[in-house]
């Protein structure tokens, strides 16, 4: 076994503080309007704070950056008194759009009315890492900037506004837009057309509004993008659309991995519609004028294929299995291996079956290749990685492609747009027309990167009662070392040894004497990458229903046995404040209705602390949950209504997992097809949801989409046993 | 062939057996109507055929030449200032703030529409049972319902 311990960086214990500021610009040159953005000065972005003065004016097309830093975002209000938020992050249905402009709105003091957010191409040199819209991160790392900017901006208005109307700054009041002395007052817009000279960004950092002052922040702002998506005028990246384009379709290995050792054209270029059949380095693909053209021509490629896994489940099981020897330290408090045998063993193991993300809208790209200018529209969580593996693909210079990215129909960890935007790239360049490629619902569910299979094995010793040490070995599939392989770098994979990602959740957040986790990597020969939540999903399920064991073991209440071994600082604090209030709301020591029991699991997961109880019942051999109370504390709430939405969503999507979610391999070929193969929660299975949230400080620190995800299967295996003493040690459920 | 959507005529020239959703989004252009399995199971592509809600991808184009076929984009109305106006789902699919990543939402709204036609003050089962076969991955279940319920009570009122 290898001591790793001292590298665990998977969860930091204790609250993080943002102290970083950006640098702030007046972007663009010309006439018109007034933008100011923050700049990223490349590694000073974390710690460094100052104030960089710059000037310039609108040029009316997007504004690039003069200097050799890439802008973080930027803020733009225009003469028509419209302002338009560039953000570095991409709206895929969590709302982020709306909450980032809250946080704008509120310093700058924005009519929400006339707030427009738009998503970064990669034209405009965002920062890639940071468009990168992943890992519940978004709220967190930009809650600060957007507010020096917000504010920043709002007091360049104001020293301009003095001026035109002839009265001291101290005069001055804003809101919706306005800005108001004594009886006059002039729109934001109307101080921009009126403006000579030269905007100046102060010297000074300007002051941010206390929590009383918000008027956005903390408060249930509806969602920006809704109207645009309820009238159908959305456009996602299946959507896409350019005038003379044609659609495409790309032939599939029947196993995993397999490439092709023979690719002739066949009798599809003769096929009806086909435009072009496209044959490039293990790559073959048809473009047609119909979609359903192009597919029926693959039928009729002369093709074979070699290679490839001819894997099959038990062997995925078999390889997820935590072995006797071996394995990283990961967490390391006290001496385990001395007390582990003292006193009466418990020891429990349980698994998590291999998942797809299945958002409806499946992979999805539009890519024109005119020359060396390659304009590509897809739904991507990052814009940089469809641009980089266009540009590997096609032997082209990143700087030709433009990445504009679309809405994302759900995403989940899946939405890069790199291999369907690759598709699409290699059939345009082909005709030198636009070609759109959208997967079929098969293809999405079979050619993904899965949710990995987990083993997890806990042992703890229980001593007078008390509980003296415990063990936590988990085997996973990679989450993170799959996505750094592709890139041909093993930095963390030597470094490291344990992928961080796949083992979220997995460490033992008690106070208990003795403790520690060992991860088994489980390298499989089918791609496991990122799902929702990452390894929180089965490592908090293991944990958190082991701990009802424990619970048992000591004949205590499961919220007691909780409550009891909470560790003694920050952390431990705001766990016992979520407990004690989703205690409160589900009415944990009282009656449950006849027939059916209530179940409790709580989480740590990147900032946020949230426990979750489920009612259930079993009814027609089928466990059904009929209630669920959630509380989450994930530092301060910027929007309630969106944050419990979130948490609405990720208990629905948690359960969906939990009831029915299973992919299985064969011969190295996912079975599963479709729906009707691989089906998702449905309307009636849905219990009652009340969510509540701690705010326990004036600052966000935990994400919102995904930490709560973690607690939902063990909540409903912990009701289960409270219901008829089964314990549910696999996901999907199987009752016995 | 013609194809008669939202009130319009469009003359299409599509492949035989051509399903119906790719005729309104690809060939057509009203992307507004989602493709989500091509089974007929996610419920995405919902559309109106003769006031009726159907899976536009299992519904070749051949069988709906003639019928009155309503996208999302045929629920909003136009004001006498022509101005949009929202259908009450829509509507209350707002005030809900029901969607997140909202792929599947237009097929929720026309599956509720036309339910709502059909039963226009129903119960909360009633609607769990509508709305039962419309997948949504992102969870916005329990919203969804409260819409439905909130459309059904609007429409009361403006009737």
């Amino acid at each position: 076994m290898t001591d790793n311990s001292q590298v665990n960086n998977v969860q930091t214990p204790s609250r993080r503080r943002f102290t970083r500021r950006g640098f702030l610009k007046v972007l663009g040159i010309g006439t018109g309007g007034l933008i100011v953005g923050a700049v990223v000065g490349g590694p000073t972005i974390v710690r460094e704070a100052r104030l960089a003065i710059n000037q310039a004016f609108l040029t009316g097309s997007l504004p690039t950056p003069a200097g050799p830093e890439s802008p973080m975002m930027w803020f733009e209000i225009t003469p028509d008194n419209q302002a338009t938020l560039y953000m570095p992050k991409i709206e895929m249905g969590q709302g982020i759009h709306t909450t980032l402009a809250q946080i704008a709105a509120d310093e700058l003091e924005l009519d929400w009315e006339t707030i427009t957010v738009k998503s970064p191409d990669t034209g405009s040199e965002f920062d890639p890492q940071l468009v990168f819209t992943f890992g519940s991160t978004s709220t967190i790392s930009l809650y600060q900037p957007i507010r020096e900017i917000g504010a920043t901006m709002r007091h360049m208005l104001h020293v301009e506004c003095a001026d035109q109307l002839g009265v001291s700054v101290d005069t001055l009041t804003s809101e919706n837009s306005v800005i108001t002395s004594g009886d006059t007052s002039k729109t934001y817009g109307e101080i921009i057309a009126d403006k000579v000279g030269e905007w100046v960004i102060p010297e000074e950092t300007i002051a941010l509004k206390s929590a009383e002052e918000f008027r956005y922040i903390g408060k249930s702002v509806k969602r920006v993008d809704f109207y645009d998506k309820l009238t159908g005028k959305a456009i996602y990246g299946y959507d896409a659309k350019l005038p003379n384009m044609a659609y495409g379709a790309v032939a599939r290995p029947p196993r995993i991995g397999a490439t092709l050792s023979k690719a002739n054209k066949g009798t599809a270029d003769a096929q009806p519609g086909v435009i072009a059949v496209v044959i490039e380095d293990n790559f073959a693909g048809i473009v047609a004028e119909h979609r359903s053209q192009a597919y029926a021509a693959l039928e009729f490629l002369d093709l074979e294929w070699e290679g490839g896994t001819t894997v099959n489940q038990q062997d995925i099981l078999d390889i997820v299995t935590v072995k006797d020897e071996g394995g990283i330290l990961i967490q390391r408090e006290g001496d385990v291996d001395s007390n582990i045998t003292t006193g009466t063993q418990v020891k429990a193991e349980y698994r998590t079956a291999m998942a797809v993300h299945a958002h409806l809208e499946p992979q999805g790209a539009l890519v024109d290749v005119q020359g060396d200018k390659i304009t590509v529209y897809t739904a991507t969580q990052s814009p940089a990685l469809p641009r980089d593996a266009i540009a590997a693909a096609l032997d082209v210079e990143p700087d030709s492609i433009l990445v504009i990215p679309t809405y994302i129909g759900g995403g989940f960890g899946r939405k890069f747009g790199s291999d369907v935007g690759v598709e699409a790239a290699y059939l345009s360049r082909a005709v030198g027309r636009p070609v759109h490629v959208g997967w079929n619902r098969p293809e999405d569910m079979r050619y993904g990167q899965f949710r990995p299979p987990v083993h997890n094995v806990l042992t703890a010793s229980i001593e007078n009662g008390e509980v003296l040490a415990v063990e936590h070995q988990l085997a996973s599939g990679d989450v993170f070392f799959f996505v750094q392989e592709l890139s041909g770098a093993t930095f963390f994979e030597t470094v490291l040894g344990a992928d961080p990602l796949a083992a979220f959740g997995s460490l033992l957040i008690y106070d208990f004497p003795h403790r520690q986790t060992i991860y088994h990597r489980a390298k499989l020969p089918i791609p496991t990458a990122f799902w929702r939540g990452l390894g929180t999903f089965p490592n908090t399920f293991a944990v958190e229903t082991f701990m009802d064991e424990l619970a048992n073991a000591t004949d205590m209440n499961p919220m007691d046995f909780r409550l009891k071994y909470l560790p003694p600082d920050e952390l431990g604090a705001r766990m016992k404040a979520v407990l004690e209030r989703v205690g409160e709301m589900s009415d944990w020591y009282g009656d449950v209705q006849d027939g059916r029991a209530k179940g409790l699991a709580l989480s740590y997961d990147r900032g946020t602390v949230s426990a979750t109880v489920m009612e259930c019942s079993i009814e027609d051999d089928a466990v059904r949950s009929h209630r669920a109370w959630c509380v989450a504390d994930p530092g301060f709430v910027v929007n309630p209504d969106g944050a419990t939405a979130q948490v609405q969503g990720t208990i629905v999507m948690a359960l969906s997992s939990v009831y029915h979610e299973s992919i299985t391999v064969e011969n190295g070929m996912i079975q599963n097809e479709n729906f009707n193969t691989y089906p998702l929660i449905r309307m009636n299975d849905v219990p009652d949801i009340e969510v509540d949230f701690v705010n326990s400080g004036d600052t966000p620190v935990g994400g919102m989409g995904e930490p709560v995800i973690g607690t939902v299967p063990a909540a409903v295996s912990n009701a289960i046993f409270a219901l008829n003493g089964q314990r549910i040690r696999e996901l999907p459920i199987q009752l016995v | 062939m013609e194809l008669r959507i939202n009130g319009q005529d469009y003359d299409v020239d599509v492949p035989e057996n051509e399903m119906l959703v790719w005729a309104i989004r690809d060939t057509i252009g009203l992307t507004g109507t989602k493709y989500g399995c091509g089974i007929g199971m996610c419920g995405s592509c919902t559309v109106h055929i003769d006031g009726e809600a159907m899976r536009s991808c299992v519904t070749p184009v051949q069988t709906v030449e003639g019928k009155e076929i309503t996208t999302i984009e045929g629920l909003v109305s136009i004001d006498a200032d022509g101005n949009e106006v929202l259908h009450p789902i829509q509507q209350a699919f707002i005030d809900e703030q029901v969607p997140q990543c909202s792929w599947c939402m237009s097929g929720q709204m026309m599956t509720a529409t036309a339910f709502l036609t059909e039963n226009p003050k129903p119960t909360e089962e009633e609607i769990k049972d509508a709305m039962n076969n419309n997948y949504c991955r992102c969870g916005c279940y329990v919203r969804i319902k409260s819409a439905v319920a909130r459309a059904s009570e609007m429409m009361e009122d403006n009737s």
